[in-house]
């Protein structure tokens, strides 16, 4: 009996064991292949019908050079870098003002504004993006960097309210209080005591916003089709059409997602950045 | 809790009007989203002139064979995938709901696919199922030596809608895993463990404790991961675009009638049907949630 229950204790474990690495397997590897494919040297991906290794014969950043010695490429990603930057700004800029009214005052209607705020989120792009490339084709902004800019703020400004709300949520009243019976008025409250404690968290909604930009497709897609501007996602989807060597399709997948894996580590961090922490005694 | 609103009995537009450009851009762009979505679809395009109100475009959607098998296949992409996204969300939340060593490194890695942009997932998951020679094909043939044989030919996996689908559908719910499994992972860590322990105490297996204790207690994080992965699922549209050209959801039969065919009134009407059907799925959602809350209080 004892012996029994020793047994399946242990097949338990490794029952256990087992789910965990599948887990991680299946997370971690496809991750593994696409940065294994990045480095291919071109033998290891025409291997002329034997298998494709799972580790590069020639290991090689051949296809990263091929691509930074592409001066259309450096267009690209700025583009791309221009159209991101110009949306934080934009979206920062209407954001954050209203993040700040609806995290410090009691707003009437509060709750159905926030609940209109998640609901634009829940609209499928595929069907709002119609409408609003007509739209920006009516104001002659098709193909333009306006056009792509207005409409990544739109998909931000609700993240950016959400995130700055409760970023001036967490600020204590009492420090407003303070301010304002040392003689402080409603602006340099705003400049000097919110704006800067809230800073850690108008900073995650800034690099957000910035990802979201860097990485859409739809909308840029739409707007700008496959003409003058292109962005890297319209890049790679380009490449994807030509059927190019893997090694290359990788190797833009790589530089593309680079920025908001890491980004994505930078933001955990910064987040949960107690601020507030101790300001109040 | 801190008082938050310095002022809480009265607010004054003095205090509101920062809110305003926000609120005039989100309405205003959503007011056009409105209009030109209904106006669109009850329009047509009569050798350059614009024809309106007509409900011609909207006939010419209904009657085309394509919206219906866009449709189904739709449909059907929400009823397989939505399932799978909970199923594999519970399976990465439970093994997190355990304390282990590397407990937090293992949390950080089942975080990543989100932070992979849907385009990149979609472009690797291209390559990886390519035919013949794709590292599927070969691993499924048992080329490798340390997995068995489970094939005898290759697949042409984009070449058949079952298969081009069902490698969207992974795509999808591998990147979309964390986001189910953050939400079921909150609900689980409010569970009191102690409840969990009285019902070991009280002589209940390991799994009658997840199906009686833990289960029931999840079903508000449940029914919230379903809700919202089923609308993701009726909105999904890179995926199948990269992955299953030929066979379109509804989705990319907006982008096909719009860029291939410059047919901006079809693009529109399929738009509104797409939106329609999430509103629908929701709608009979909460119905179906309300009355299984009705009678389990009940009993």
């Amino acid at each position: 009996m004892r012996i029994g229950s020793f047994a399946a204790e242990s097949t338990k474990k490794a029952l256990w064991a087992a789910s965990i690495v599948i887990a991680v397997l299946f997370i971690v590897a496809p991750l593994y292949l696409l940065f294994k494919y990045a480095i291919s040297d071109s033998a290891s991906i025409n291997t002329g019908g034997a298998p494709i290794p799972l580790w590069p014969f020639h290991p090689t950043f051949r296809s990263f050079t091929y691509l930074f010695s592409d001066s259309q490429f450096y267009g690209v990603i700025f583009n791309s870098l221009i159209i991101a930057s110009c949306t934080v700004g934009m979206s920062m800029l209407l954001g954050v003002p209203a993040a700040y009214v609806l995290g410090r005052f009691r707003v009437p209607g509060r709750r159905a504004l926030l609940l209109g705020l998640i609901s634009v989120r829940l609209f499928p792009d595929i069907a709002s993006v119609i409408p609003i490339t007509e739209f920006l084709i009516k104001l002659r902004l098709q193909n333009t960097y306006t056009g792509v800019i207005f409409a990544h703020t739109l998909l931000a400004l609700p993240y950016v309210i959400f995130i700055g709300m409760s970023a001036f949520e967490s600020i204590p009243g009492d420090l407003e209080q303070q301010a304002r019976v040392m003689g402080a008025g409603g602006f340099s409250i705003f400049f000097r005591v919110l704006f800067p404690l809230a800073l850690p968290g108008l900073a995650a909604a800034a690099i957000y916003t910035f990802l979201l930009s860097w990485d859409e497709f739809i909308f840029a897609y739409f707007i700008l089709g496959l003409g003058k501007i292109s962005t890297l996602t319209l890049f790679l989807k380009q490449k994807l059409a030509y059927a190019p060597p893997q090694n290359l399709l990788a190797a833009i997948s790589v530089l593309l997602s680079l920025p908001v894996i890491v980004f994505s580590l930078l933001l955990q961090k910064y987040m949960t950045a107690g601020i507030t922490a101790g300001s109040v005694k | 809790m801190t008082e938050v609103w310095p002022n809480p009995k009265h607010t004054r537009i003095h205090e509101v009007w920062p809110l305003i450009p926000a609120a005039v851009y989100l309405v205003g762009f959503l007011v056009i989203v409105g209009v030109y979505l209904l106006g669109l679809s009850l329009s047509f395009e009569k050798g350059g002139t614009t024809v309106f109100p007509s409900m011609r475009a909207v006939g010419a959607v209904f009657s085309n064979p394509e919206f219906g098998h866009a449709l189904v296949r739709t449909t059907l992409f929400v009823l397989a995938g939505t399932p799978l996204e909970l199923a594999a969300g519970l399976f990465l939340a439970l093994i997190l709901y355990q304390n282990f060593l590397f407990r937090n490194v293992v949390r950080g890695l089942f975080l990543i696919p989100l932070a992979i942009p849907a385009l990149v997932t979609a472009t690797l998951l291209f390559i990886l199922f390519d035919y013949p020679g794709g590292h599927v094909n070969i691993f499924l043939l048992g080329k490798y030596g340390f997995f068995p044989a489970i094939l005898h030919t290759p697949v042409n996996w984009r070449g058949s809608a079952f298969f081009a689908l069902g490698i969207s559908m992974l795509g999808k719910v591998w990147r979309d895993m964390p986001i189910s499994m953050l939400i079921l992972l909150s609900g689980l860590s409010a569970i009191d463990p102690e409840l969990f322990d009285a019902a070991r105490t009280m002589g209940a297996g390991l799994r009658a404790r997840i199906w009686r204790v833990v289960l029931p207690l999840l079903i508000p994080s449940i029914s919230a991961v379903v809700l919202l992965r089923s609308i993701e699922m009726w909105k999904e549209f890179i995926f199948p675009f990269i992955l299953a050209g030929k066979y379109d959801l509804l989705g990319t039969l907006i982008e096909s009638l719009y860029n291939d065919w410059g047919n901006s009134n079809a693009a529109a009407v399929v738009a509104l049907v797409l939106v329609l059907c999430i509103m629908v799925t929701t709608f009979l959602f909460l119905s179906i949630m309300e009355i299984l809350r009705r009678t389990l209080v009940k009993i």
